[in-house]
């Protein structure tokens, strides 16, 4: 089983192809396919080069990463597993 | 410092314009992402795992209090409110909008700052001595070099499309605090035959798959020769290097494959047909580059200051950071400050926005207005009065910026790794974070005294891990983060490779294993012998033993 990831083109945040072909921002909305229609899927999303930057299939078992870069997908899905360092107030939202 | 002229100020303008343009188009779909993707790169926009990354240029780390101010700015307008120093003395962005970038390039614009050749095939920013004309074993100061070579090699048309990346580093020292021998050139400031300024010369360097150290190519070119001799390095280069594969495109396995010998006739052949007038640096320009970075006006200072020795004996704290954050300058009553960035469970090289404006101020108030960044990736106040020293320590400390482990275990580098590059196999922002908990304590870390610990996430180096008296590699093994040991490496003038240790460890056991290894240093070393010291004399063998003792007997 397989979902398309990307980055989005407007600030590269990564998203998802969910249903319908709407760009997605969470794992659980992706839209999930078999071997066959993940690749039409891929091209979909590559159609749309104002969204979907490199679009790429990634082996999900449900909606759970389960392939060799099941931790890269992770750190995409969930943000650095750290925080930004920083032991002070910036003042900024994070 | 250099300041723009008016050419350098209508290029730098041209660019933001031109790229504002390049972003409209490809937001409306004129261009494509394989179109615009090498124009973003020219920029120094990446896409990274979870956003753009801007890398801006600071060249050969120099920086004023109003550069930093907008830094500072852009970090908390466009970005988390923070921002990345690197090991080739940038600073990047982690998370600006792709619509935001033409902007931020435009206030970088108004403090002379930019990201042109921070990225691509083209000679990027040189590095150096981040304590450059401060130090009291310079010949000479290596930044005016460093802004001639700026010149000659931004968009270089012959040099802009390289076979692959093209990095220089100058030092004015003996003593090589930039690693010029992990360059693709390195430079160092000799005296001539005749007391004039000339340059060694080293070409090859280079980390990554397959690291090497450069080789001696000159033992003296004349300074108003070396744009002739680089020139002629650089076009050895462009038309005998590999343009077939990615991973063999460097000089270094040009020179490798080469020889080193039959490197230097062909460089030789071409120097021989450049040598003529127009490459020569004419000394008037000279004159004028110089100029702008003549010496401050010192004040007429005793060598020792009453307030700092007060300091040191009324405080423990302040006595433990003016040993190891507070360097010797070249003008008496004078010293350089060592600003940490890596704070006990810190993210090495990361400063707030708020971090930053502290220290503008503190450079504009203690350090006639400048700031360099540490290839270390720390930052320094180059010109702090020694009284003025207690004062800057407490205002640090407020700011949480007096971190005193400057060289020492904790002064880790370290790149983004997995957590935010694209290219990485394995986190090192927690592994550092790790180490640095685990050898907190300043007091031991003093005792085993100056130790280089350099971590990277992949192959490509970028946290210099071959060179690290420790270094640390993360591989992947099926999908899982293990990390590979180095020892021995070393990034200065006795410039070694580390050997790797023996088979890699899981995230986890990789700060226990070292911990281990620096107590089994406390135990070998003779008097006075640095970590690094130690290694050379009784090799590798005794460390591994250390790293693996426990493991093994758990196995
Ligand atoms: C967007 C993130 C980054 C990307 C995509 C990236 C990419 C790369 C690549 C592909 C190489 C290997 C070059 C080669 O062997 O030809 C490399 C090397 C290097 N990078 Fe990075 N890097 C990134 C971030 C950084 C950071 C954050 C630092 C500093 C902390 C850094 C400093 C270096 C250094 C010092 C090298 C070694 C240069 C050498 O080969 O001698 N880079 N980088
Ligand atoms: S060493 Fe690898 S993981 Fe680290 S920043 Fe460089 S490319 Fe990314």
């Amino acid at each position: 089983m397989r979902i398309v990831t990307a980055n989005r083109l407007s600030d590269g945040r990564v998203i998802y192809l969910g249903e319908d072909d709407r760009p997605v921002e969470s794992v659980a909305e992706a839209a999930v396919f078999e071997a066959a229609e993940a690749e039409t899927a891929q091209a979909r999303a590559a159609a749309r080069p104002e969204v979907f930057v490199n679009p790429y299939l990634v082996e999900v078992t449900g909606h759970a990463f389960s392939g060799r870069d099941r931790l890269k997908e992770s750190i995409r899905a969930a943000g650095p597993t750290v925080g930004n360092s920083l032991s002070t107030d910036t003042g900024a939202a994070v | 410092m250099y300041r723009y002229d008016e050419f350098d100020a209508a290029l730098v303008r041209e660019r933001v314009e031109e790229f504002r343009d390049q972003v409209e188009r490809r937001v409306s779909g004129a261009l494509t992402e394989d179109e615009f993707k090498p124009l973003r790169l020219m920029n120094g926009v990446y896409l990274q795992l979870h956003a753009y990354m801007l890398r801006v240029a600071v060249p050969y780390g120099v920086m004023n209090g109003p550069q930093m101010r907008r830094l500072a700015y852009i970090a908390r307008t466009y970005d988390k409110g923070y921002g990345h120093f690197t090991t080739r003395t940038n600073i990047q962005f982690n998370w600006p909008a792709l619509s935001d970038l033409p902007a931020i390039l435009e206030d970088l614009a108004e403090v002379e700052m930019h990201a042109i050749q921070t990225s691509g095939n083209c000679i990027r920013n040189v590095t150096t001595d981040v304590f450059a004309g401060a130090t009291d074993d310079e010949i000479e100061d290596p930044r005016p070099w460093c802004e001639i070579l700026r010149q000659w090699s931004t968009i270089h048309p012959e040099f802009s499309f390289l076979p692959r990346k093209f990095k220089v580093a100058v030092i004015g020292a003996e003593k090589d605090r930039a690693a010029i021998r992990t360059h693709d050139v390195g430079l160092r400031i000799v005296r001539g035959a005749d007391g004039e300024t000339a340059f060694q010369v080293f070409v090859g360097g280079g980390q990554g798959r397959l690291p090497h150290l450069g080789q001696e190519i000159a033992t003296a070119v004349p300074g108003s020769e070396i744009l002739a001799y680089l020139t002629a390095i650089l076009r050895a280069y462009n038309l005998l290097g590999r343009r077939d594969n990615i991973h063999k495109a460097r000089i270094k396995i040009l020179v490798a494959s080469l020889g080193i010998e039959a490197f230097r006739e062909e460089v030789e052949r071409q120097f021989a047909t450049l040598r003529q007038e127009d490459l020569r640096i004419p000394d008037a320009e000279m004159d004028r580059i110089r100029a702008y970075f003549a010496p401050p006006t010192f004040a007429d200072l005793p060598k020792t200051s009453g307030a700092f020795d007060r300091a040191v004996l009324a405080d423990a704290d302040f006595a433990r950071f003016s040993r190891n954050n507070i360097r010797r300058h070249r003008q008496a009553g004078y010293a350089s400050v060592v600003i940490s960035l890596k704070p006990v469970d810190g993210v090495p090289g990361d400063i707030t926005a708020a971090q930053m404006e502290t220290v503008a101020d503190l450079a504009e108030r203690f350090s006639f207005d400048e700031v360099r960044a540490a290839y270390e990736q720390n930052l320094v106040l180059p010109h702090v009065r020694l009284d003025d020293t207690p004062a800057l320590w407490r205002a640090l400390r407020e700011a949480g910026l007096a971190t005193a482990n400057a060289d020492l275990v904790t002064d880790i580098i370290a790149c983004p790794g997995l957590d935010y590059c694209s290219l990485a196999n394995a986190r090192s922002i927690p592994v550092a974070q790790d180490l640095s908990r685990r050898l907190a304590d300043l007091a031991w870390q003093e005792k085993v005294g100056p130790v280089r610990i350099n971590m990277s996430g992949c192959i490509n180096a970028c946290g210099h891990h071959h060179v690290g008296h420790i270094g640390v590699l993360g591989v992947d093994r099926k999908g899982e983060e293990y990390y590979q040991i180095t020892v021995g490496g070393s990034p200065d003038e006795q410039a070694a490779l580390g050997e790797i240790v023996g088979r890699s460890l899981p995230a986890d056991e990789v700060a226990p294993a070292i911990q281990r290894a620096l107590d089994r240093y406390l135990v070998i070393r003779t008097e006075g012998e640095r970590f690094i010291d130690t290694v050379r004399r009784v090799g590798a063998d005794p460390f591994r033993q250390a790293i693996y003792e426990t493991l093994d007997a758990a196995a």
